[in-house]
C-alpha cells in the first residue's frame, strides 16, 4: 500500500505552525504598534483655516487659556472663542493683516470659522473639562505643551489606559488649582525635588480635597 | 427551596396575583412564557427568513463591514468646530439651559421647565416653583416634546393641497381680513379648539368687535368643559370647580376617572395622594362608581361596578339617602352599599367630596354639585374659581349654518374636526359647504384634505403665548426654538385675520400681560404671575337637582362608553410613538384600542379576546377587537377615542379602530348591538410579560390592620437561604466605605396610582427607542421602567373548584368580575449583590462605588446572560437597531434587510451609510429631526447591547461634577439634600404622586433614608439576598368596615396567607393586643 502522503508532509505541521506563529506574531506586533491611539492619534496636526499660533499667544504673550476657552470651568466642553473674542485685540493689532481676513469676516457676518477638531474622545466617553481643571488637573496633562505649539497637534494618546493612569493615581498629576493653566509650571526646577514635592503635595491635595480615584464605568460612560 | 420557581407557582388551594385571564387560566402558553427567558419569538429570527436568505444578508453585511474597515475604520473623520462669530453672553456651550414655559391644555395649562441643549429642547419637566406644584407633569406633557420633531408634521403652506409660497398664504389671510372688514364679517365663521389663553381671548374679542357678524364656534371631542358648564349652572355664576382631594376625608367618584382620563390629572393625583399618607395617621376614603375599570377604580377603597347609564340613578339614590328619604337602588346594586356610602359622606360633612365624570350628562354633574353643596363641600373640598364665560357655539350649530349655506369662509384653528366631529354631522362634506376653508393645522391630517388654505401651525414649544392654569394662575408659553418649518402660532394667525398691524405673537402676549418691563421679565423668569393669587368664590347650589334618566343595558341593547384614551388623548398624540407604545395603564395594550367588555358580556355574546366584532349604534357601525376586561360593568362596551386615524402620519395611521365613526356627541350611548365577524386580530399587550408569579411583590393591608401591624410588609419577607459566610466577598462592601454617596430609591405603593408618567419621562430622558407593535408582541419593548398591574379577586365570590381548572371556560368564571388592582412601578432595583453582574462574561455590567449597577454599553457583547439571571426582569436588549429603523417599520414587518441594491429616499443605502454611518435606513427628514430629541448626556444604544435603568446616572454625574467644580480646592464635594444638590431621577421628577423618592441612603437625614426606615418598607424578592437599593413602601387601603363588600384584609393578603401561611404566627400576641 503506497503512502497517501509523501514523506515531506511529515514536517508540514511544524512548518505550518512556524508560519502561523510568525504571521500571527507580525500581525499582533503590527496592531500593537500601529493600530493603537498612541500611533493613530498622537501627532495628528490638521491644517487650520487660520494660522493661529498658540506659541505666540499662550507662550510668548502669556494669555491665559481661559481668556479664549472661557467655558472650560463651567462646561464639559472647552469652547473655541467666537471671532469677536479675537477682535478684542485684533481690531488694533494686525488689523488689516490678510491672514486674519477669515476672522474679521466671521466677526462681521457671524459666519463661523471652520476649525478642525484635533482632540476628540469616542462618543461613548463623557469627558468633562470643568471637573478636571477646577480640581487641579492641568491642561498640560492631556494636551501637552500647547504653549509651545505653532499649530496644535495631538500630543497624548487619549486611550482608555491613558485616562486610567491618572484616575488610578491622581496624586501624581494634581497641582495647585491656581497653576492649572500655567503649562510650564513645576514644583521646582530641580527634577528630583519636584518629584518629591509632587508626591507629598499630591497626596495632601487628594486627601484635603477629597479627590476620588474614580475607576468605575459610570465615571465616564453613561 | 424557597426560590424555586415552581414552588411559588400556584397550588390548587392558593390564590395569587394574576395579570390576565390567560395567566389566571394557567394556560400552557402562559407557562411557556414563564419558563422562557424571553417570550417565544423574542430571540428567534422568524418571519420566514430562510437559511439561504440569512446567508445572503450576512454576506452583504460582511461586505459592508469589509468596506467599512478599509474606509471608515481607518479614516479619522474630520470634524469641524464652528464657534460663534459674536461670542454670546450668558451662554456656555455644553451646559443645558432651562426656560419656564407651559403646555396649554383644554381647560388649563401645565407649567413646565424646558431643558434646552444648544437651542433645541430635549426634555420637559414640571415647574416646581409654581405655587402648589411638586414639579410634576402628566404623560401628555412628557410626550409632547416628541411632536416638535415629528417628521410628519406639516412643513409647507398649501393651497388646495399644493405647496404655495408663505407670502401668498399670508396674503390670502389679509384678503379674508379685508373682505371681513367690508362686510363686517358676514359669512365668516371660526372653529377653534378650547384654550385658556387670555391673549387668544383678547384677539377673539377684537375680531368680534371689528367684524361683528363673524361667528365663533368651539369643539373638543373630549368635552371637559362640562365641569365648568355644570358648576356655572349649579351655582348661578360663571365658575370653574377645582377639587381639593387633599382636604377630603371621603371622596365619591360618579364615573369620574379623575386620576386617569380627566383633565388636569397631575394636579388631581398630587392632591389626592396628599390625603392618603398612612404615616400621618389618617387617610381619605375613595368610593368609585364606574363602568370601565379605570385608574381611579384601581385606587378605590370601594368600587361599584355599574353601567355608566345607571350612575345617575345611583347618584340620585345617594342624594336621597343623604336627605333621609327612602331610596331605591337599581337592579343588581346592593342597597346597603349606597346607604353606607351616603352615611360615610354625611358623617364627614365639610370634608366630603362628590365628583362627577366628564362622560356623565349634565344632570349627574348638577346632582353632584347639589350633594356637595348639601355636604358643605363648597369652600372646603370644592373650590369655585370665577372664570370668564367661554365664547363659541357648538359644532352642531356651525353645521346648521354650513348646511344653510350661510358660511362663506370657515377658519379652523387647531383641532381635527373631519376626524373627530360627531358622526351625525357628516363633517367632511359639511365643512366643504363653506366657499373657503382656511386652517391652521399641525398635521396634514384628515381635515387637511378638506381644506383650501392650509397654514402650518407652530408647536407650543415654538410659539409665544400665554395660558391660565386650572386654578386660575396666568402662565407664559415661551418658545424654546424658532418654528422648525416656519409655522405660524395661533396668535399670529388670528392677528393676521384680524388685520392687526402688530402680528408678532411676542408683542401680543406682552400687550395682554400689561405690566412693567420688570414685571414681564419676572413673569417669564418664574413661569407664572406671582401677584395673581387665584380668587375663589363661595356659593350654594341654586335650584333643585334635576331628574336623572337611567336605562339598564342588556345583551341586545348594549351601552357604549366613549372615553379619552390614556395615550393618544382624543387622537392628537396619534403620531407620537412614545404614546403609542406606552402600555395603557389598565389593559396594558400598546399600539391599539379595543372593545372592552366584561366577562359576562363576552360569554353571553360568545366572543373572546381578539375576536373582531362589529358594533352597530344608531345605524352606524365600527369594527374592533374584543378585550375582556376584569371589573368592567356588564353590557357595557368601552371604546377609546383617538385611534383608527386615516392620515395621522407614519406612526399613527391605521393604528386601532376609529370609535368616532359611531360617536354622536354623547359619551354614554345605549342601544348598541354587537356582532361577531369571525375574524380575529392580534393585540399587542405587555400584560403577560415579566411575571412575578404569585410572590408577594406587592404587599398591602387595610387601614385597621396597618394600625395594629405597621410592619406587616416586612413580615411577608420570604425565607432566606441560610448563609454562614459568603464564598465571594462583594467588592461593593469594601468600595462603599470610601464612596461619597450611596444611592437608593423608595417607591410608595400607597401613593402610586399607575398613571405611567414616569415611563414616558424615562423614555424621554434616556433616549429609549420605540420598537413597534410587532416587536412588542415578541416581548421586545424597551421601556426601562414598567408598571406592573396585578389583579386580585374577591375570595368571597370565588369557587375554588372553578378557579384553577386549566380550561378555556375558566377565563369566564364569575368571580373575576369584581377585582382589586394594584400597581407597582418596576425598574432596575440596583441590587447590591446583583445577580446580573456575576454572569456577565465581559464585565460589561458591574458596580460602581456608590452602589449603582452600571452598564458599559461599549463593552457589552450581547450574551443576554444578565437578563436571564435578573429576578426582576428589568433588563432590555436591543434586538434590532431600533434607532436606525425607519418609522414605517414600526408597524410593518420587521426586518428591513440591508441589501446592496436597497435604497432609501432614492439613494443607495450603501452610499447613505458611507456619508453618515448613523443614518441607517431612515428617510432624510426622519433622521434629521428625530436625532434632535435625543438627550446628549445619554448614549444612544445600538443593536446587540443590553440596557436598563441607570438611576439616571447622567444626572447624578452632572450633579457631582457641578459640586466638585464648585468645590475646587476644598473638600466640599459631597452632595447633600440639605443643600439641595441631590439630583432627581426623571421618573421621580415627573411623578405627580411623589411616589418615587431618590437620594443618598448613606445620609440618615435624607428623605429616602427616612422612608426606608418606615415600617412599611420592604424589598421585592429580598429573600434572594440581592439587597436591592430600590425598596417599596407597602400599600394601605382604607375600606369602610360598615360596607357590604368590606373584608378585613385586601384580597392579595388573603392570597399570600393561604399560600405562605400567616406571617404573624409568631406575632399573635401583638395581634391580640391590638384587638383588645
Amino acid at each position: 500500500m503506497s503512502a497517501i502522503f509523501p514523506k515531506w508532509t511529515n514536517s508540514l505541521p511544524l512548518a505550518l505552525g512556524a508560519v502561523v506563529a510568525v504571521v500571527g506574531g507580525v500581525v499582533t506586533a503590527g496592531v500593537a504598534l500601529y493600530a493603537t491611539p498612541k500611533h493613530t492619534r498622537v501627532g495628528y496636526e490638521p491644517v487650520q483655516p487660520v494660522p493661529f499660533s498658540h506659541k505666540i499667544h499662550a507662550g510668548q504673550m502669556g494669555l491665559d487659556c481661559r481668556y479664549c476657552h472661557n467655558g472650560v470651568e463651567k462646561s464639559w466642553f472647552a469652547n473655541l472663542p467666537g471671532a469677536s473674542t479675537c477682535m478684542n485685540c485684533h481690531n488694533q493689532v494686525m488689523k488689516d493683516d490678510p491672514l486674519l481676513a477669515v476672522v474679521r469676516d466671521s466677526a462681521a457676518t457671524g459666519k463661523p470659522i471652520p476649525w478642525v477638531q484635533v482632540h476628540k474622545v469616542p462618543d461613548y466617553v463623557y469627558f468633562n473639562h470643568s471637573v478636571h481643571v477646577t480640581r487641579g488637573v492641568s491642561c498640560v496633562e492631556c494636551h501637552g505643551r500647547v504653549d509651545q505649539m505653532e499649530e496644535v497637534y495631538h500630543a497624548k494618546s487619549f486611550s482608555m489606559s491613558f485616562c486610567l493612569d491618572c484616575h488610578r493615581d491622581p496624586a501624581a498629576h494634581i497641582r495647585p488649582t491656581a497653576q492649572v493653566t500655567h503649562l510650564d509650571w513645576q514644583w521646582s526646577t530641580n527634577a528630583a525635588v519636584a518629584a518629591e514635592m509632587q508626591a507629598t503635595n499630591g497626596t495632601k491635595f487628594v486627601h484635603d480635597w477629597k479627590v476620588e480615584s474614580l475607576q468605575s464605568c459610570s465615571a465616564c460612560h453613561r | 427551596m424557597k426560590n424555586n420557581l415552581n414552588q411559588s407557582a400556584p397550588s390548587v388551594t392558593g390564590r395569587r396575583y394574576w395579570r390576565s385571564l390567560d395567566e389566571l387560566a394557567d394556560t400552557a402558553e402562559f407557562k411557556e412564557w414563564l419558563q422562557r427567558e424571553f417570550p417565544q419569538g423574542a430571540s428567534e429570527l422568524e418571519d420566514g427568513v430562510s437559511r439561504r436568505h440569512f446567508v445572503r444578508i450576512m454576506s452583504a453585511s460582511l461586505m459592508l463591514a469589509g468596506i467599512g474597515v478599509m474606509g471608515a475604520g481607518c479614516r479619522r473623520p474630520e470634524e469641524k468646530l464652528e464657534p460663534f462669530g459674536q461670542q454670546q453672553e450668558n451662554y456656555t456651550f455644553g451646559e443645558a439651559q432651562y426656560f419656564a414655559t407651559a403646555m396649554p391644555t383644554r381647560n388649563g395649562a401645565i407649567p413646565l421647565l424646558a431643558k434646552s441643549y444648544e437651542g433645541r429642547p430635549v426634555k420637559l419637566e414640571g415647574n416646581a416653583d409654581f405655587p402648589g406644584s411638586n414639579g410634576s407633569t402628566d404623560r401628555y406633557a412628557q410626550a409632547s416634546i416628541l411632536d416638535v420633531y415629528d417628521p410628519d408634521r406639516t412643513k409647507r403652506f398649501k393651497n388646495a393641497g399644493k405647496i404655495v409660497a408663505a407670502e401668498d398664504a399670508l396674503a390670502a389671510l389679509s384678503q379674508i381680513s379685508q373682505a371681513a372688514t367690508n362686510t363686517g364679517g358676514q359669512g365668516l365663521a371660526f372653529l377653534t379648539d378650547r384654550s385658556t389663553s387670555p391673549s387668544r381671548r383678547r384677539l377673539q374679542d377684537l375680531i368680534s368687535q371689528k367684524f361683528p357678524n363673524a361667528k365663533w364656534f368651539a369643539y373638543e371631542p373630549v368635552d371637559s368643559d362640562i365641569h365648568q358648564r355644570a358648576a356655572t349652572q349649579a351655582f348661578g355664576q360663571s365658575v370653574r370647580p377645582v377639587y381639593h382631594f387633599e382636604k377630603a376625608k371621603v371622596i365619591v367618584a360618579l364615573g369620574s376617572d379623575f386620576l386617569g382620563s380627566e383633565d388636569d390629572t397631575h394636579n388631581h393625583i398630587r392632591r389626592y395622594v396628599a390625603g392618603r399618607k398612612p404615616e400621618t395617621g389618617s387617610m381619605s376614603r375613595l368610593y368609585v362608581i364606574e363602568s370601565l375599570f379605570t385608574l381611579t377604580g384601581a385606587g378605590a377603597d370601594h368600587r361599584l361596578r355599574v353601567p355608566a347609564s345607571l350612575i345617575g340613578a345611583i347618584a340620585a339614590a345617594i342624594s336621597a339617602a343623604l336627605a333621609g328619604s327612602p331610596i331605591s337602588a337599581p337592579a343588581g346594586v346592593d342597597k346597603k352599599w349606597i346607604e353606607e356610602c351616603a352615611k360615610d359622606l354625611a358623617q364627614n360633612r365639610g370634608n366630603a367630596l362628590v365628583v362627577a365624570g366628564q362622560a356623565q350628562p349634565l344632570e349627574v354633574h348638577l346632582l353632584a354639585f347639589a350633594i356637595n353643596s348639601a355636604l358643605a363641600a363648597v369652600g372646603s373640598t370644592l373650590a369655585l374659581h370665577p372664570v370668564t364665560t367661554p365664547v363659541g357655539g357648538s359644532i352642531t350649530e356651525l353645521a346648521q349654518l354650513l348646511n344653510a349655506g350661510s358660511v362663506s369662509t370657515l377658519v379652523i384653528v387647531g383641532g381635527n374636526p373631519v376626524y373627530n366631529a360627531p358622526a351625525d354631522l357628516n363633517w367632511a362634506t359639511t365643512q366643504r359647504k363653506a366657499k373657503t376653508v382656511v386652517r391652521l393645522g399641525y398635521y396634514e391630517d384628515e381635515t387637511f384634505a378638506q381644506t383650501d388654505w392650509h397654514i402650518p401651525a407652530a408647536h407650543y414649544l415654538e410659539s409665544w403665548s400665554d395660558a391660565t392654569t386650572s386654578d386660575g394662575i396666568l402662565v407664559p408659553v415661551q418658545p424654546l426654538i424658532q418654528p422648525l418649518f416656519g409655522g405660524l402660532s395661533e396668535l399670529e394667525f388670528l392677528a393676521r385675520i384680524a388685520g392687526e398691524t402688530q402680528t408678532s405673537p411676542y408683542e401680543i402676549v406682552k400687550a395682554t400681560f400689561g405690566g412693567s418691563e420688570e414685571a414681564w421679565k419676572k413673569f417669564l423668569f418664574n413661569g407664572y404671575q406671582t401677584e395673581a393669587a387665584a380668587a375663589t368664590v363661595t356659593a350654594t347650589f341654586a335650584g333643585t337637582p334635576p331628574e336623572v334618566k337611567a336605562s339598564t343595558p342588556s345583551a341586545s341593547s348594549l351601552e357604549v362608553v366613549f372615553y379619552r384614551d390614556a395615550k393618544v388623548d382624543d387622537g392628537r398624540f396619534g403620531n407620537n410613538g412614545w404614546m403609542q407604545e406606552l402600555p395603557e395603564p389598565i389593559t396594558k395594550i400598546t399600539w391599539d384600542n379595543a372593545v372592552l367588555v366584561s366577562r359576562k358580556t363576552a360569554r353571553e355574546l360568545g366572543v373572546e379576546n381578539g375576536d373582531l366584532v362589529e358594533i352597530t349604534l344608531n345605524g352606524r357601525t365600527v369594527k374592533g377587537p374584543i378585550w375582556t376586561q376584569p371589573g368592567m360593568a356588564d353590557y357595557s362596551l368601552g371604546l377609546a377615542l383617538g385611534y383608527g386615524r386615516a392620515a395621522a402620519g407614519r406612526v399613527g395611521t391605521g393604528v386601532g379602530f376609529n370609535a368616532y365613526a359611531i360617536f354622536a356627541g354623547s359619551y354614554v350611548a345605549t342601544g348598541a348591538t354587537l356582532k361577531k365577524t369571525g375574524e380575529t386580530y392580534v393585540i399587542a399587550t405587555t400584560q403577560h410579560h415579566w411575571s412575578m408569579e404569585g410572590r408577594p411583590a406587592v404587599r398591602e393591608a387595610n387601614w385597621a390592620e396597618y394600625q395594629k401591624l405597621p410592619n406587616f410588609a416586612e413580615k411577608m419577607h420570604g425565607e432566606e437561604a441560610p448563609i454562614q459566610q459568603s464564598l465571594y466577598p462583594n467588592p461593593l462592601d469594601e468600595a462603599k466605605k470610601t464612596a461619597l454617596h450611596q444611592w437608593g430609591m423608595s417607591i410608595d405603593l400607597t401613593s402610586c396610582v399607575g398613571c405611567g408618567t414616569c415611563v414616558v419621562a424615562c423614555q424621554s430622558e434616556n433616549n429609549i427607542p420605540i420598537v413597534g407593535k410587532d416587536q412588542v408582541t415578541r416581548g421586545r419593548e424597551m421601556h426601562w421602567m414598567r408598571i406592573d398591574r396585578y389583579y386580585t379577586a374577591d375570595p368571597a365570590t370565588e369557587k375554588l373548584s372553578d378557579t384553577f381548572q386549566k380550561d378555556e371556560a375558566q377565563q369566564f368564571a364569575e368571580w373575576i368580575d369584581d377585582v382589586q388592582a394594584v400597581n407597582q412601578p418596576m425598574l432596575c432595583q440596583q441590587c447590591e449583590a446583583a445577580p446580573c453582574e456575576n454572569v456577565c462574561p465581559v464585565n460589561a455590567t458591574v458596580h460602581d462605588q456608590e452602589g449603582l449597577n452600571v452598564m458599559a454599553y461599549n463593552r457589552c457583547i450581547g450574551t443576554r446572560y444578565c437578563s436571564n439571571n435578573c429576578p426582576y426582569k428589568v433588563r432590555r436588549f436591543n434586538y434590532l437597531d431600533f434607532n436606525k429603523r425607519p418609522l414605517t417599520a414600526l408597524k410593518g414587518t420587521l426586518y428591513p434587510t440591508a441589501m446592496l441594491g436597497s435604497k432609501t429616499g432614492g439613494e443607495l443605502d450603501i452610499v447613505r451609510w458611507w456619508k453618515d454611518p448613523n443614518a441607517g435606513m431612515r428617510e432624510e427628514d426622519e433622521w434629521d429631526l428625530i436625532k434632535m430629541v435625543k438627550n446628549p448626556d445619554v448614549t444612544v444604544r445600538m443593536r446587540g447591547v443590553m440596557e436598563k435603568c441607570t438611576y439616571c446616572t447622567q444626572r447624578i454625574e452632572h450633579a457631582k461634577i457641578k459640586q466638585k467644580a464648585k468645590a475646587g480646592g476644598t473638600d466640599h464635594v459631597r452632595l447633600r439634600e440639605s443643600e439641595g444638590t441631590i439630583p432627581k431621577t426623571a421618573c421621580q421628577q415627573a411623578c405627580p404622586a411623589g411616589a418615587i423618592v431618590f437620594g443618598d441612603v448613606s445620609d440618615p437625614e435624607s428623605a429616602v433614608s427616612k422612608l426606608k426606615a418606615q415600617d412599611r418598607n420592604y424589598s421585592v424578592l429580598g429573600e434572594l439576598l440581592t439587597k436591592p437599593r430600590t425598596t417599596y413602601l407597602s400599600r394601605v387601603r382604607n375600606p369602610n368596615p360598615a360596607m357590604p363588600d368590606y373584608r378585613e384584609w385586601p384580597h392579595s393578603f388573603e392570597e399570600y396567607e393561604k399560600h405562605n401561611g400567616n406571617p404573624y404566627d409568631n406575632q399573635s400576641e401583638t395581634v391580640q393586643k391590638g384587638n383588645s
